[in-house]
């Protein structure tokens, strides 16, 4: 079976995507899966800053820019977080040079990175053997968010209880994901923990959610103090595999694989 | 019977090489169609276009679905882009043309059969 390429998406920014890419990414390699983490979010990278030490000789941007291959962009951080299966990951330049060459692409170029994402496919997948490609990707309707979503099979799109967020994400959903005919599910993050005291309290929350978004709610996910005050530094679940967080992120892995 | 499968061989590529006319005049006819519709000042001189992310969202859905096939396929015939969207390959080669037209796509014959592609490198 050829796997599957999931984009992170979120219309604001702060919504908890790159957390939830890196520790999805982690949950499937504790599951013996192989999967590619890529940081495409060029105008804030920041998995250099999660993974460090991780040094590949090219950046993703290296790529795109079709200065390389990806398999010169890619670092196998299985030693260190691979578990039972197997994690690479494809980096961001975070140098301010470099945000500002992203940034000042044209749409040709823009066409042109269009069409090496969607090579990922044959090259990382079919021919790679892996079973996973999870792209982090900048908020809003920016080139490479788009070009991620055009790419991938998966959208998860990442919101907050923030009435613009939520917004913001309804009119994605009609303006972006369906007209792209994407399979999307709801990730709702940061959820206060009064919303979900209970069952029943849990029950009414979901269908509130639902009736919002008109779509599968894969995962609600309670604002946790211990994974905030992670603060990037460390891969939570790897860390806590006994947190109600990693149980949550196990649940949303295996759901997405059916989904 | 050598003699009929001879005559028999004949007629199949006598009908075959009638498909492919038919297949050039319908191609033809929706360039025509598509020129009448939007006027020849909606053909763009500085060819070709960049079909990019936010010009396939600004297309029409039934285009942006085969615009967006042929992205994945980087190049294909009518037949295989009908393959993926689970349409007829008429109406994909209608549809194929007319983004031909628009200067998205460039179109190549190999023999029998026609190429759709992007154009990247412009």
């Amino acid at each position: 079976m050829v796997g599957k390429i999931i984009a992170v998406h979120s219309y604001k920014g702060g919504t908890g995507k790159t957390s939830l890419s890196v520790n999805l990414a982690a949950s499937y390699a504790r599951r013996g899966k192989k999967v590619c983490l890529m940081d495409l979010d060029f105008r804030a990278p920041s998995l250099h800053a999660i993974f460090k030490g991780q040094k590949a000789e090219y950046w993703l941007n290296d790529y795109l820019n079709g200065v390389c291959e990806i398999d010169k962009v890619l670092v196998d951080a299985t030693k260190d977080h691979g578990n039972d299966g197997k994690l690479m990951v494809a980096l961001a330049n975070p140098s301010t040079e470099a945000i500002r060459d992203m940034t000042a692409k044209d749409r040709k170029w823009e066409m042109k990175a269009l069409g090496r994402l969607l090579s990922l496919r044959s090259s990382l997948l079919t021919d790679g053997g892996l079973d996973y490609i999870i792209f982090d990707t900048s908020p809003g309707l920016q080139y490479s968010s788009i070009n991620a979503i055009v790419t991938a099979d998966v959208v998860l799109v990442v919101t907050s209880l923030d009435a613009s967020d939520i917004n913001g994400s309804q009119r994605m959903t009609s303006e972006l994901y369906d007209l792209f005919e994407k399979k999307t599910g709801i990730l709702v993050n940061k959820v206060i923990a009064d919303y979900l005291s209970s069952e029943k309290e849990q029950k009414k929350f979901d269908k509130h959610i639902k009736s919002i978004h008109q779509l599968p709610i894969l995962a609600t996910i309670p604002c946790y103090c211990e994974v905030l005050r992670a603060a990037g530094n460390f891969i939570f679940t790897e860390e806590r595999p006994d947190h109600p967080f990693t149980e949550t992120l196990d649940e949303l892995a295996a759901k997405v694989e059916k989904f | 019977m050598a003699a009929y499968r001879k005559l028999e061989g004949k007629s199949t590529q006598l009908l075959e090489k009638i498909r492919e006319n038919l297949e050039q005049l319908n191609a033809k006819i929706d360039v025509m169609i598509e020129i009448q519709k939007h006027g020849q000042r909606a053909i763009p001189e500085d060819l070709p276009e960049a079909l990019d992310v936010m010009t396939l969202l600004s297309l029409p859905d039934h285009l942006r679905k085969t615009a967006v096939t042929l992205c994945k396929l980087e190049e294909a015939t009518a037949d295989a882009v009908a393959g993926q969207t689970k349409r007829a390959r008429a109406v994909e080669s209608g549809y194929l043309n007319q983004l031909v037209v628009m200067g998205y796509l460039k179109k190549e014959r190999r023999g029998r059969k026609a190429y759709f592609f992007v154009d990247k490198e412009g």
